[in-house]
């Protein structure tokens, strides 16, 4: 019998599909042990969501402060193995201030009429002063709003990690594996903290960086809980 | 003489304004950059909206420079 190309191709490990596999579409793509302990995985994965839920609950809004096992979330320096468990944003009390401040700068131009002096600027002066002025207030609001959106606290089943944009021009990205965590504590501080309940959650930590603290997140107590959880799991692969 | 003057503060406004908003535009370039290498390192399900808002300020600043140019 003559081999063909193909066959010398093959080699000793690959799996061998007849053409009447092909035609129904049959691609091994895993052994039966790997999709074993694949199953094992989600079970385990299935069992700590259920835990987890029954601390935080589940997330109402995307836009949440505290976002449980989310679906859309993702970041850069994700392994493939690695799924992120809870993300925390700092409370949206912490927002009030420039919200007010930003709807203060929105008004502000309607009252310059009762100024008498400004009222002797060319129209066209006070269109361009007015325009700019409003362009000025957006991306302060904008500005604000990225600093929150983008300061997020993560963990996953591997490690904590906080990473947070300075001024919008500096990342700082900091991590510790969940096996380095020595100590979590919280602190709720003041009338605000105490009345929206949130505060900061302190990882003393093994790890190069000593400390990792999630600022101003929502419910610190359940977010400790969580954290215990998965130390008392251990690394969940 | 004092026609001049007015001329020459005109004029002044008109650079001061100018550069003003230049200023301005390179800062709204600066936000559409950071935005995008943010958006790129955190995904998350507002992050086109939030593209798109940057995309929006720096169109309006352009306008404003825009302005600056012609209107003053």
């Amino acid at each position: 019998m003559s081999r063909s190309i193909d066959l010398d191709k093959v080699a000793p490990d690959d799996p061998i599909v007849t053409k009447s596999d092909f035609a129904k579409g049959y691609v091994e793509t895993k052994p039966v042990e790997a999709e074993k302990n694949d199953t094992i995985n989600n079970n385990v994965f299935e069992d700590l969501n259920n835990k987890i839920y029954g601390i935080t609950g589940h997330t109402k809004h995307s836009l949440s402060s505290l976002l449980i096992n989310p679906h859309i979330f993702d970041f850069e320096e994700r392994d493939d193995d690695e799924k992120i468990i809870l993300v925390a944003r700092p409370h949206w009390a912490t927002n009030i201030s420039w919200i007010l401040t930003t709807i203060l700068l929105v008004i502000a131009p309607s009252l310059l009429k009762y100024v008498p002096l400004l009222g002797s600027i060319p129209q066209k002066f006070q269109f361009v002063g007015i325009l700019a002025w409003y362009l000025v207030t957006f991306a302060f609001a904008f500005e604000k709003f990225l600093d929150w959106y983008f300061d997020v606290f993560i963990i996953t089943n591997k490690r904590v990690i906080d990473i947070d944009f300075d001024n919008l021009l500096n990342k700082k990205f900091s991590e510790a594996n969940l096996s380095m965590i020595q100590d979590v504590t919280s602190e709720v501080k003041g009338v605000a903290q105490t009345m929206f309940n949130y505060g900061n959650v302190l990882i003393q930590t093994a790890a190069e960086i000593p400390e990792i603290t999630f600022e101003l997140v929502p419910n610190p107590e359940k977010i400790i809980k969580v954290l215990e959880v998965l130390r008392e799991k251990g690394e969940t692969k | 003489m004092l026609g001049d003057l007015n001329s020459y503060l005109s004029l002044a406004e008109k650079i001061f304004g100018i550069l003003g908003t230049v200023i301005y535009l390179i800062f709204a370039l600066v936000i559409v950059k950071q935005v995008r290498t943010m958006s790129k390192d955190v995904k998350d399900k507002f992050n086109g909206i939030l593209i798109s808002f940057s995309y929006l300020h720096l169109a309006v600043a352009i306008i404003l420079v825009f302005l600056a140019v012609t209107v003053l």
